[in-house]
């Protein structure tokens, strides 16, 4: 296994961990309060426009909107870094395919490994107060990972059919 | 036979050993199923139970100028349990998909699970059989409800999710000692597996295929992501709050107007939702099939052909359901289309496999 292999695979399999540990963290934790969170403020909004108080209704709708922001930073981050560390994987076992030289798929790899560990970082960030870093990490983290991919097909393309 | 002989015969090919047979055939069996679940849910239950869903909303609102709060709640009630019915049927089609995903995975690595036989075996059977199950019991979900529960907001349903979601935590977990052992200079230290670098010209195809669809991926995620923040359009509160004003002015009109787009909102969103999940499904299932090629026993013409098919499938599957904004029916006719041709060529490669263990079963038979 070379050195660039090792990398994307040993991340791979510690971001796969942590993101279960987040995964169950949350399920326990936050999810089912922010699903009956939502539920309940948009029938807030609902039954107070009913009796009249339209800044009450407005109010629990602004909430409601806000849960739901904060529930898809969550999903998405949660998601994005199961599906990325497998990716990394999956790119580990190939690495030694590419036509790269060792110097230039280490670098390719660091990048995948670290794009894939900031772009989730940056989404789930975007709920609290540092959402201007979150927005700043994501978009960094979503061109190393399409920079690192283009890499790893130009290795592949370059590298001779077998 | 010791480790060291095992992971030895694991590393001439990919379904030397039981544990690879029943992961990767396991694995794929997964995939397809998930992806023909997801073909009737689509069908059958996503787009009528978005209508109820919506009609629901429509009834609710139509109640806020009676000041009827408790006739509201019932509509929001029942919403929940449409939801509840659409939730589960998305988890059930995702979690066989990701779970065949990993057992593909897993079968590819196990030269590198430094575990005896009898172990790898028996996690790698705990592993397909809880991960057959627990869809199942995320689908049982919504029908059995509490049931005979003895948990005030747990079912049977969700309990047996969780269990068998524990014994898939488990065969995973024993799969990561054996890499953590084999990492750690526990076993015997071995190369690469030869069949990764086996490369042929179908490996190849689904390999680039796999990866531009990756990127095509991340670059529809960052431009939704970027059309969502800089957009004009009315967000999903404004349309909300547009809504019970309308409703509670009794404004007949501007309510339907309100609700016809909401519903567009909600429609433009699931599709872009879909698109970027789909691109993104697609290309990770290009990647693990592309391991597998060497071991298709079909002359390589023909695997190549099975391989431009999944290629051709991975992009246009997506492409159907963007259709589906301007288009319509016609859009998830292609969708559905290329859905189909995907089964198919993973069906065909699966047969490939079939062959090939056959093959080598007969030949070991022949030798002895």
């Amino acid at each position: 296994m070379t050195a660039a292999q090792r990398i994307l695979i040993l991340t791979g399999i510690a971001l796969i961990a942590c993101t279960m540990v987040f995964g169950v963290g949350y399920a326990l934790l936050d999810e089912h309060q922010t699903l009956v969170g939502m539920g309940t403020q948009m029938a807030t909004g609902f039954m107070a426009a009913s009796s009249g108080d339209m800044e009450s209704a407005y109010a629990a709708l602004d909430a409601y909107g806000a849960l739901t922001q904060e529930y898809r930073n969550e999903v998405h981050s949660h998601g994005h870094w199961g599906m990325l560390s497998l990716i990394l994987i999956v790119l580990g076992l190939v690495f030694d395919r590419l036509a790269l030289s060792s110097g230039q798929a280490l670098l390719v790899a660091c990048l995948l490994a670290v794009s894939t560990t900031l772009f989730p970082l940056g989404v789930v960030l975007q709920i609290g107060p540092a959402a201007g870093i979150g927005k700043l990490l994501a978009v960094a983290g979503a061109m190393g990972m399409v920079f690192g991919l283009l890499m790893t097909v130009y290795g592949l393309l370059k590298s001779p059919s077998g | 036979m010791t480790q060291a002989a095992l992971i030895s015969l694991e590393n001439q090919g990919p379904l030397e050993s039981d544990s690879q047979r029943v992961l990767a055939i396991g694995g794929i069996l997964l995939v397809a199923s998930g992806m023909l679940f997801g073909e009737v849910f689509a069908m059958f239950v996503l787009h009528p139970n978005n209508a109820r869903i919506g009609e629901a909303m429509y009834a609710a609102a139509q109640l806020i100028p009676a000041g009827d709060a408790e006739g509201i709640l019932g509509h929001f009630m029942a919403i929940g349990g449409f939801l509840e019915n659409r939730g589960t049927k998305v988890d059930t089609h995702s979690h066989i998909i990701h779970m065949g995903y990993i057992a593909l995975l897993l079968a590819m690595l196990q030269p590198w699970v430094a575990l005896s036989a009898a172990t790898k075996k028996f996690t790698a059977w705990l592993f397909v059989a809880s991960a057959s199950l627990m869809p199942v019991a995320i689908f049982s979900i919504h029908y059995v409800g509490l049931a005979y529960s003895p948990f005030e907001l747990l079912g049977w349903g969700n309990v047996l999710a969780d269990l068998f979601g524990a014994l898939l935590a488990v065969a995973v977990f024993f799969q990561l000692w054996g890499l953590w052992r084999y990492g750690t200079g526990q076993a015997e230290l071995e190369p690469s597996p030869t069949y990764f670098s086996s490369g042929n010209g179908a490996s190849r195809t689904l390999l680039v295929g796999g990866l531009l669809l990756l990127v095509a991926g991340f670059l529809y995620g960052a431009g939704y992501a970027a059309w969502t923040q800089t957009s004009t359009v009315s967000s999903e509160v404004d349309i909300l709050k547009d809504i019970v004003t309308h409703a509670a002015g009794a404004q007949q009109a501007l309510l339907d107007a309100d609700f016809g787009a909401f519903g567009q909102l909600q429609m433009y969103r699931a599709i872009n939702v879909a698109v970027h999940t789909h691109i993104n499904e697609m290309g990770i299932l290009l990647l693990l099939m592309s391991f597998v090629q060497a071991f298709v026993n079909y002359h390589e013409v023909t695997r190549k052909r099975w391989a431009q098919l999944a290629v051709l499938s991975g992009f246009g599957l997506p492409i159907g359901i963007l259709l589906e904004i301007n288009f319509g029916i016609i859009g998830s006719i292609v969708a559905d289309f290329f859905g189909f041709t995907m089964i198919v060529s993973l069906t065909a490669m699966l047969f490939g496999l079939l062959r090939y263990t056959g093959a080598r079963d007969a030949q070991k038979g022949e030798r002895s």
